[in-house]
Parts: C-alpha cells; sequence; structure tokens
C-alpha cells in the first residue's frame, strides 16, 4: 500500500510504550511513520480518516487458533478465518498443528504459509507439531520447521504423555531457542469428561475434568523447561493455582510464560448451565474463585497472552447430547469485546488489558508488530471500548457458529481493522 | 624422556594420565610410525608374550589395529572369537576372565559394551589390560592416536583449538579426546544439539556450543564422530537430514574454521550424515587415513610400554576369593 494515510482524532492506545492520549497515526508504504497529536486533520495525506475519538490501538495478536485447513474445510478455512479476524481487530493470528494432515513437515508449514498469504485478510503463522503426527513418540524436524517459518512448536491439544519424549524434545528445541508450547493436560483424567470437575457437574449428572489434571501436567511442563532450559508457554492455564505455579517456576529462573483463554476469563462452571455445548471447552470453565484469580494474574502482569482459542465447529458436532458434542469455541470476533468487557466489570486497565493481545504476544514471538511504534507494521483496530451489543452467532463471520457469547451482552465493538496500512475490515 | 618410568600397569583411559605419561607414548608412537614406514615392519621387543584380543563388540579396525600391532612387536597374538564363544553360552563376563587369565596372556586387550567392564575385568586378571572401548565411557588408543596425528602436523598441540562435533552424549572417543587433549593444553570445542550434549559436559575443561558455524569459528582442527543409526530416529534427533543441515560437515560450515582446518573422524563415516564426501576425501585437510595409519603406530607404543612394565607373574590367582 503506497500513499499515506492520516487517522487523526483518535484516543492512542500501546500497552508496549504506555501511551495513552489523543492524536493520531500516520501510515506511510504500510508502516507507522508517525504517532502522536502532531497527526491532525490538516496533516498532509491522501487519505484521512476522522476516528472520532475512538480508541486506536495495535491490531491483535492471537495465539492460538485451529481452522479446518487442511483437511475439515467444513469447519473453516484459512479464509474465512482471516474474515472473523479481521472482523475481531485480530490482525495476526497463529494456527495450530492439529489439522488434518497435521502440521509436522516444512512442506505443510509451508502450504499453511503460501495459502494464507493469498487467501488470509490479516496475518497468519503456522505452529510446527512438537512431534510427528502430534502422536508424542517421535520429535519433528524442529530446526528445519523453524526455519520454514513456524512461530513456535505445540503438541496442539494433544499432550506428549511420555516425559522422555517430551524431556528430548524440550531439549532439542533449546538448541535452537524456540518457544515450546504445552497446555497442561492429564489424558487420564480428563478423557470424555465435559466439564470442571465438582458439585454443578455432579448435579447435572456430567463427568468432570478435576484441577488436578491440569496441575499434574503443569509441574511436569515446568519441571522439564527447568531443567532443558527450554522457553516453556503454558498454554492455557485456567486455574489458580496453575498461576501461583507459574510464578514460583519463574522466581525459580524458568523461562516460562503463560496464556489464557478469553473465555476462562468470562465465563465459570455454573455457564454451562443448560447443557450448553457451545460452552463445551478444554480446558473447561473453571470455578468463579479461579476465574478471579486469573483477572487477578491479568492485572498483575502476570498472563503474557490472552488467546481466542478460536476452535469451530459445525452444528452437527454440537447439537447433541453434550457428552457426545464436540470440544470447542469460536473465539476470533469475540476476543476483543470479552477483553473489554471484563476490562469494565472487574476494572482492568484498558492498557494491561490490550497488553495480552498485542505487545505481550508479539514479544514471546519476537514480531516487530503489536506496537504503535515508527516502523512498525500498520497493524491497527480501532474500536469503541464501551459500546454495548449483543452478540447473535448468525452474525459472527466464522463459517462455525458455535461461540458460548451466543446471546450474551458485551461491551466494546471493532469499528474497523487495518494490516500494512491496508484497510480489512470496517463496520458497516 | 626416554627414561621416564610409566607409572601404570593398565591402560583403562585417559583419565589418571598426566602429560608426561602421554608424551612418553606419543615419542614411542613417533618412533613406531618410522619402522611401519620401512620395509621390514618388524621388532622382537615382545617375543614370547602373549596379546590376547577380547572384543565383545564388532570392531574392524581396532580390533585389526591391535593385531597388526602385537604382530610387528613379535607377540603372539590371539584374538578370541567372542560371537561363537561360551560367553554366548551364558558364560559370564568374570569367568570369561578367569578362564582366560589362567592362559597366562601378558597382554590383553579389551573392548566391551558396557561402561565399565574393562576395569571390572582388570581387577580379576594378572595381566596388563588396554581398553579398547567401555561403553560410552573411554576409548584411550583412540585418543592418543588422534593426538599423535595432530601433533605430526601441527608440531605442539598446547593452545590449538580443536572442535569435536556430534553426537558426543554416546561418544567414548570424545570423552577420551577431552581428556587428552586438554591435558596438552588444546582448546577444546564441543559442538552437538543439546540432546547429544552430555549434562555437566561444561565441566569437562570444554566449550559448548549448539550453532556450528559459532563452534567452528577460528578452529584449527576439525574431529567429527560418527552419528548411530539409532539415534536419528525422533529420539534424539528428528531426522538424518535436518541432522546434515544443521551439524554436518560441509564445504560452507567448513569455512568458518581457519582457512586450511584439519578433518578428523574416527570412523568408520556416515557419508552424507555427519560429513560430506568431499570433505572426507580433501587431499590436504583431511586426516581420515593417516589416522589408522597413527592408530597401529601409537598402539605398538601402548603394548610396549605396558609389557615392559609388568611384574612377574606367578601363579595365576586363585579364582574363588578374587570373584
Amino acid at each position: 500500500m503506497t500513499g499515506r494515510t492520516a487517522i487523526y482524532n483518535a484516543r492512542l492506545l500501546d500497552p508496549a510504550s504506555g501511551l495513552d492520549a489523543s492524536g493520531g497515526i500516520l501510515i506511510e508504504n504500510g508502516v507507522i511513520a508517525e504517532i502522536g497529536a502532531g497527526v491532525a486533520k490538516t496533516t498532509a495525506a491522501d487519505v484521512k480518516i476522522d476516528a472520532k475519538g475512538k480508541a486506536l490501538a495495535p491490531g491483535l495478536i492471537d495465539l492460538r487458533v485451529k481452522t479446518g485447513e487442511p483437511g475439515a474445510e467444513n469447519k473453516e478455512t484459512l479464509e474465512t478465518a482471516g474474515d472473523a479476524a479481521a472482523a475481531g481487530g485480530v490482525t495476526t493470528f497463529i494456527v495450530m498443528p492439529d489439522t488434518d494432515p497435521v502440521l509436522d513437515s516444512v512442506a505443510l508449514v509451508d502450504f499453511i504459509k503460501r495459502r494464507a498469504d493469498s487467501v488470509a485478510k490479516v496475518k497468519v503463522l503456522p505452529t510446527g507439531g512438537l512431534t510427528i503426527g502430534l502422536d508424542g513418540s517421535k520429535m519433528s524436524e524442529i530446526g528445519l520447521i523453524k526455519q520454514a517459518g513456524a512461530a513456535f512448536f505445540t503438541n496442539g491439544d494433544k499432550p506428549v504423555e511420555d516425559a522422555g519424549v517430551l524431556r528430548r524434545a524440550m531439549s532439542y528445541a533449546a538448541s535452537f531457542d524456540v518457544l515450546v508450547a504445552s497446555r497442561p493436560d492429564t489424558p487420564a483424567l480428563s478423557k470424555n469428561t465435559v466439564m470442571n470437575a465438582g458439585a454443578f457437574a455432579a448435579r447435572l449428572g456430567l463427568r468432570g475434568t478435576p484441577l488436578e489434571a491440569e496441575w499434574i501436567a503443569l509441574a511436569r511442563d515446568l519441571m522439564l523447561a527447568e531443567t532443558t532450559g527450554v522457553r516453556l508457554l503454558a498454554d492455557c492455564i485456567s486455574t489458580a493455582r496453575s498461576l501461583s505455579a507459574i510464578v514460583r517456576a519463574r522466581n525459580n529462573g524458568v523461562k516460562v510464560s503463560c496464556s489464557v483463554a478469553a473465555y476462562s476469563l468470562f465465563f465459570n462452571e455454573l455457564d454451562v448451565g443448560d447443557y450448553l455445548t457451545y460452552c463445551k471447552v478444554q480446558p473447561p470453565f473453571r470455578t468463579e474463585e479461579d476465574r478471579l484469580a486469573l483477572i487477578d494474574g491479568l492485572k498483575q502482569g502476570i498472563i503474557d497472552a490472552v488467546v481466542s482459542a478460536h476452535d469451530p465447529q459445525p452444528t452437527e458436532d454440537k447439537r447433541l447430547p453434550i457428552a457426545d458434542a464436540a470440544y470447542g469455541a469460536v473465539g476470533l470476533e469475540t476476543l476483543l469485546p470479552c477483553l473489554l468487557s471484563i476490562a469494565v466489570r472487574e476494572d482492568i486497565p484498558l492498557l494491561s488489558a490490550l497488553k495480552t493481545v498485542t505487545c505481550g504476544p508479539a514479544d514471546l514471538l519476537g514480531l516487530p508488530q503489536g506496537r504503535l511504534a515508527k516502523g512498525a507494521p500498520a497493524d491497527l483496530v480501532l474500536f469503541d471500548p464501551t459500546a454495548p451489543w449483543a452478540c447473535d452467532r448468525d452474525d459472527l463471520s466464522s463459517r462455525s457458529k458455535n461461540s458460548p457469547f451466543d446471546g450474551r451482552k458485551l461491551e466494546g465493538r471493532v469499528l474497523r481493522t487495518w494490516v500494512n496500512g491496508a484497510t480489512v475490515f470496517e463496520r458497516g | 624422556m626416554a627414561d621416564y618410568a610409566f607409572p601404570h600397569r593398565h591402560l583403562l583411559g585417559i583419565e589418571g594420565l598426566n602429560r608426561l605419561d602421554i608424551e612418553t607414548l606419543l615419542e614411542l608412537g613417533d618412533r613406531y610410525v618410522e619402522l611401519n614406514r620401512s620395509r621390514v615392519k618388524h621388532t622382537n621387543v615382545l617375543a614370547g608374550q602373549t596379546l590376547v584380543n577380547l572384543f565383545f563388540e564388532n570392531s574392524t579396525r581396532t580390533q585389526g589395529s591391535f593385531e597388526i600391532a602385537g604382530r610387528r612387536l613379535g607377540a603372539d597374538v590371539v584374538t578370541m572369537p567372542i560371537a561363537t564363544s561360551s560367553v554366548k553360552k551364558g558364560e559370564t563376563l568374570i569367568d570369561t576372565a578367569m578362564t582366560l587369565n589362567a592362559m597366562r596372556p601378558d597382554l590383553l586387550v579389551i573392548r566391551h559394551g558396557s561402561s565399565g567392564a574393562v576395569k571390572l575385568l582388570s581387577r580379576k586378571v594378572d595381566c596388563a589390560v588396554i581398553n579398547a572401548g567401555d561403553g560410552t565411557h573411554e576409548h584411550p588408543t583412540q585418543a592418543l592416536l588422534d593426538a599423535l596425528t595432530i601433533r605430526r602436523r601441527v608440531g605442539d598441540i598446547g593452545g590449538m583449538s580443536i572442535a569435536i562435533c556430534g553426537d558426543i552424549l554416546h561418544s567414548r572417543v570424545a570423552r577420551s579426546n577431552v581428556a587428552c587433549l586438554n591435558v596438552l593444553g588444546a582448546e577444546v570445542r564441543l559442538i552437538a544439539p543439546r540432546t547429544l550434549t552430555p549434562p555437566g559436559a561444561a565441566d569437562w575443561g570444554a566449550k559448548i556450543f549448539t550453532d556450528m558455524r559459532e563452534g567452528l569459528k577460528g578452529c584449527d582442527v576439525v574431529m567429527m564422530l560418527r552419528l548411530q543409526q539409532e539415534r536419528m530416529d525422533g529420539a534424539y534427533l528428528p531426522s538424518a537430514r535436518e541432522f546434515f543441515h544443521f551439524w554436518g560437515l560441509d564445504e560452507e560450515k567448513l569455512s568458518h574454521a581457519k582457512p586450511g582446518a584439519f578433518i578428523m573422524h574416527p570412523g568408520p563415516m556416515n557419508r552424507g550424515v555427519e560429513i560430506e564426501s568431499g570433505i572426507a576425501d580433501h587431499k590436504t585437510r583431511s586426516l581420515i587415513t593417516e589416522q589408522v595409519e597413527m592408530g597401529v603406530a601409537i598402539r605398538m607404543a601402548v603394548l610396549e610400554t605396558l609389557a615392559k612394565n609388568a611384574p612377574e607373574i606367578g601363579a595365576p590367582k586363585a579364582g574363588g576369593k578374587r570373584r
């Protein structure tokens, strides 16, 4: 995109620099050329956009997205996920390796990059599967796949159960200083479960995932990260005790970061309510105490990234008795509104909330975007931080509509999204 | 130095040898290189003595090298066919040793797949024992022949930068070489992926690298190690091609070493896995066949030195109480 675009009369929000002030941004050749009060209506530009006092922030970076491409395009393609992302103010997202075939080779990682470049409106980075076929027995070509452009390595939703395999894979990954993400889960405890284990699940007569399923796996992962020296991302933690384990490990010098699914900050186990299959997710909605602890972790800056955990599932896999329904919820379009709603309701400073979806994840991956800085890519989102709206799943751009936010009232709405200075979404 | 009395009865490892011990062997080795290059490659220093080769692990070059070394010194050389022997019939290691000991050999060369096995046997026999490789522990004659090879090329090993690359974790060659080169004053670097770097290797007196280009920067000698096939199946390494891409020695990576840096490999090589063919065959820089030549000479030096040290042997040890 050549030419100059000036967005003026905005509330600039940049978590990386702590900026929260009125002003504007001048975009030139797809990158940010100028920021601040100096950019105004009078600035010389080919295109001038009046932000009308709304919030202008770096576009969101989402570390955990599943599409159905390749292998299950009926759920979501890179193109439809890109549309949903743009509508949600997400300008970069990372796709999980659990596709069919699995992203465990140079060729598939390369395929995702090329495919997304040609069809997705936003930036898409693939992850690499940590083990071949995600079967947890043999490590993948971590070095070559990293060179092919994998953002980080993960076994997706299938934890590596063999500690010996994980230890060697982490140790090998440390040779290349790559980030290894692991969603702490103990399948022996979580298999065939529907929701958080506890009194409510018992009353509904549903099988629950105990908290230990997360604690045991996280404890193991932290120990292995400590001895191997790998950079670990504890992916989608959901309990209070996991947070304190991470803080403890950090104090001992373990290179561990953590992410939380946006839904874990918004819902608790009671929201599963009347057997709502859209609320069947892994990790499950936990107790209110856990939710509040995660909110507190966000305020304290312990949580590096909040993710959408976007996991599209078609109606036929969700319109079933809850025990038989698929796990997963879409989340790309609700990531920012969810965060903004929590910020309002739980009194979280806007910059602290935004940090977890901008420079927080960008810094984990060493990306130049996710900040309002001269020379950074002009990946931007304009939003109204308090506009109330009700989520209707039929209005979502995702190919699948399995949103737990369906029918929920949210505060905060995306108005316009830019990637490399080009508009990729504008609310009509 | 000619009158230095080598103080060890066995050669179980480089560990425990001092600089004088090593240099004494290297100097004698030098003299045997000359003998081996002459027309009559024979002396009688071990005439009447018996050398037994006991290889519990298959070996072609080391076993052959010891056989030739023993014969050139005039010893009677017997190589026990372990693969088809009583060991296969269930005899314990110690019983095998006791049986052999009763045959009164003077020198016993042992290779065994278990670390520490050679040392165990050395306690049960009366003769001098030479470790020809025990598990992933030591391979002292390989380190000595490597040192002899380098020394003959560069003069003094002191101050040389020597990089050892590949499967350090499972390599007895690497362990012996680090010890030997350290004693001789070289700067030793170990280059390997983390999965093949032994824990605590930083305390061996070597610098540890995972990036090959960084590790090779400015070094004088590059020693490549053999990568066992079974390490490449996803357990320690994802694949042979990934290993070669990041840790295989090719022209480009070698260009980071000192111009003219020498290339070594203890053999047998996996061409295209740890080393590019053209480099292995380099006319002036590859010392790989020279290493084999030095192997015979240094083994002659070791055999002679230990044979001289042997005490007069009386009756064989009473087996019962030594067990």
